[in-house]
């Protein structure tokens, strides 16, 4: 997996609120972050759900 | 399921699906009639009548022959000493949701409006969706701090249309019992009527089903995992703890998923853990999995709990943590969304057998597919569902005294189609490590169904009638057509300049004022017609009639260079073969495959793969989206069946006529008796 650097101060931080807001790790609660900002950014929710259910289709690989 | 829509509310108050006044009058006085007597206890002359159909999705023709003639079902070929074997017609195309859409309604999809898994909604972007069931939005909200209440419920909606056979049955007062039948979720309420919904149901996710798979070493195909979920997680001294995601807490602005938190203390001499979940608490050797466990979303202070049941399958402890975790069903003992019918029914049942699957699709494919579970795995698990689904059908059948009684069985279906490679050497994915360990895999499972016919008709009552149908039969899948490929390639397609090529999904940077066919779906190609689509480029009429006989023949006569094959035996034209009041919704092409072709997944969601032609390396290597006569489904029943080849649609008024009940005017199937 592709790995990103990020400043150890700020790491420290994800760290602590990851704990507090219950993530089971860094790793997760950056993942959710950049996951959250960037469906922003596409701007279509509900369409990244749809095509999410359709991919769960077991006829679709 | 989209964010922020809500979990609630049948298909009652659904303009395309409501139910009659007279109809609705009849339920509600059956369901009044209900609380007082129990339905072992009703009994009317007409109802004293038995019919029993087991539905064994996907049990093929050729196969149960060779089988049958070898001695293997030797149950089976006694049934069809004592009444008639015949091969069953299925439905164009020859697709689960279609299928019993035709034996549901009598109809052909151009009555019942169900054409594939997969419909397009023609609009400024084409966005496909899975074809049976929707959901609206709450219409109304109020917004209170950090919640936000609905002020009208939302409604999940039934988009098949017509009325089904066990509605008409129970206007006559005959009961029945309707277990697991795909293409009818939310389930068609019906007085006198018990129904469990099958295929078509989704998880609490509102997906066909989302696994959950943590592990402190992800694999690198994590990120691009499709039905299911990767969650890394850390083992600190011997404890691992994570989350279990449920469906959109709809009271929170923002909607966030609910999660239910676990823990997993590894045992740190044994390969074993101990898991705390809610108030569960499993211990789990390596290689083990748990029952049923229930576990509960916490939406709001002022909101009752939604409940959802798993499976844990402790996979490994160390020196990779490995666990997985089945999709979260919705509780049949509290179930936030329609599943049953009357909504009681499904906590009904599940007391009296146990917990049970509640996703339409329960065989997790998926996870097969993504090497989340080994093939060992799944096969356990698979057989685990088989169990269940004959456990259920045992009560049921124990408790029925009167009227119909309907059950499915999946996993022919989904073993065919995930353990084809294991049997049969032309298979791309074929491997000796395979054939020996799962080489007799789908045969054993087609024999355990001649088990359980034995069984049965061991049990049933003399004078009660005995249908064995499938939906379709099976063939294997070997190549792939990239049909919007070959549609570009032809000139019938056009990309914008700065589209991606083969990264495209889902249509987007299709060029539609160049752009006159396309295809989304497994089996449907549509013409890019004006009026109908938004950017339709197509005159109705004889433009449009010339451009659908002129791709039918290309798409007839194309032949696969690798194989000398023409992939396509027939393009149905639906204008000709369907009829009733949705034939204009139909795609204008259904592609009627070849033994051992398929529309490749790419192409079904609108992609553009680099060739015409793919070998299919996949674990889902066999398939029935085919032509219907190269893959007939089974009948069997303890009459003699006059019809000689059958159609699926044709079992319909065969079941009223059961009763004395005539076809309607909308049918299109004839009695088989």
């Amino acid at each position: 997996m592709p790995k990103i650097k990020i400043d150890g101060d700020l790491y420290e931080r994800v760290k602590k609120f990851a704990k507090l807001a219950g993530y089971s790790s860094p790793d997760e609660f950056i993942i959710h972050a950049l996951e959250k900002e960037l469906s922003k950014l596409d701007g279509a929710d509900s369409d990244e759900e749809i095509k999410k259910r359709l991919q769960g289709l077991g006829y679709i690989s | 399921m989209k964010k922020g829509r809500k979990l609630n509310s049948t298909n009652m108050n659904n303009s395309k699906n409501r139910i009659p006044r007279r109809q609705f009058n009849q339920t509600m006085a059956a369901l009044a009639l209900g609380a007082l007597v129990s339905s072992c206890d009703k009994k009317s002359p007409r109802a004293a009548h038995k019919v029993l159909i087991i539905a064994i999705d996907a049990m093929d023709h050729e196969i149960l022959s060779r089988l049958m003639n070898k001695g293997a079902m030797p149950n089976f070929s006694r049934l069809a000493a004592e009444g008639d074997f015949r091969p069953l017609m299925s439905s164009i195309p020859a697709q689960t949701p279609v299928a019993f859409s035709n034996f549901i309604t009598g109809m052909n999809p151009g009555g019942h409006g169900i054409f594939d898994f997969i419909h397009r909604k023609p609009g400024d972007v084409i966005l496909p969706f899975l074809s049976t069931s929707e959901t609206e939005p709450p219409k109304r909200l109020i917004h209170f701090g950090k919640y936000q209440l609905p002020l009208s419920g939302g409604n999940v909606v039934l988009k098949r249309y017509g009325e089904a056979f066990w509605q008409i049955l129970a206007r006559n007062g005959i009961p029945s019992v309707i277990y697991k039948i795909p293409s009818n979720f939310p389930p068609a309420p019906s007085a006198l009527c018990r129904e469990i919904a099958g295929m078509g149901a989704p998880d609490m996710l509102g997906t066909y089903g989302t696994f959950s798979y943590y592990t402190d070493n992800p694999p690198d195909n994590a990120s691009k995992v499709t039905g299911g979920k990767v969650y890394t997680v850390w083992v600190e001294n011997n404890i691992v703890r994570a989350e279990i995601s449920g469906p959109p807490n709809t009271f929170l602005k923002d909607q966030p998923d609910a999660t239910v938190p676990f823990t997993v203390y590894i045992d740190p001499k044994a390969d074993a853990a101990l898991i705390e979940a809610d108030d569960n608490k499993l211990l789990l050797k390596v290689g083990e999995w748990s029952g049923w466990v229930t576990i509960s979303f916490k939406l709001a202070p002022f909101a009752p709990d939604v409940k959802g049941i798993v499976k844990f399958y402790l996979k490994a402890a160390r020196p990779d943590f490995k666990l997985y975790v089945t999709p979260v069903n919705i509780s049949p003992e509290h179930p936030a969304l329609p599943i049953s019918y009357p909504e009681s029914y499904a906590a009904t049942l599940s007391r009296e057998t146990g917990p049970f699957y509640t996703q339409g699709i329960r065989e997790d494919t998926k996870a097969l597919q993504h090497k989340v579970l080994d093939d060992h795995e799944y096969a356990e698990h698979a057989l685990h569902v088989l169990e269940e689904d004959k456990r259920n059908f045992w009560r049921l059948f124990d408790c029925w005294n009167e009227g119909l009684l309907f059950s499915y069985f999946s996993s022919l279906d989904l073993n065919q189609h995930t353990m084809w490679r294991a049997s049969d050497p032309l298979s791309p994915a074929y491997t000796s490590a395979l054939n020996r360990d799962f080489g007799d895999f789908i045969e054993k499972l087609y024999i355990g169904m001649d088990d359980l016919v034995g069984r049965v008709r061991a049990k049933i009552d003399k004078n009660a009638t005995l249908i064995v149908m499938s939906d379709h039969g099976f063939a294997p899948f070997y190549r792939m057509l990239n049909l919007n490929t070959w549609l570009a390639e032809n000139g019938y397609m056009a990309l914008n300049n700065d589209a991606a090529g083969d990264k495209i999904e889902f249509l987007e940077g299709v060029d539609w004022s160049r752009t006159r066919a396309y295809n989304i779906g497994i089996n449907a190609l549509y013409i890019n017609l004006r009026g109908r689509e938004v950017n339709g480029i197509v005159e109705p009429g004889a433009e449009a009639e010339r451009l659908i006989a002129e791709l039918a023949g290309k798409l007839e006569a194309l032949v696969d260079e690798k194989t000398g094959k023409r992939p396509l035996r027939k393009a149905f034209i639906s204008g000709k073969v369907f009829s009733g009041d949705h034939v204009a919704e139909a795609p204008d092409i259904i592609l009627g495959y070849d033994r051992g072709y398929r529309t490749s997944d790419e192409s079904a969601l609108g992609g553009f793969p680099k060739n015409f032609f793919s070998d299919n390396m996949g674990t889902w290597s066999g398939d029935h989206c085919m032509d219907p006569e190269i893959v007939p489904g089974i009948l069997l029943s303890n009459k003699k069946i006059k019809a000689s080849f059958p159609f699926i649609h044709d079992l319909t008024p065969s079941i009223l006529a059961e009763y004395g009940i005539g076809p309607s005017s909308r049918m299109v199937g004839k009695t088989i008796w």
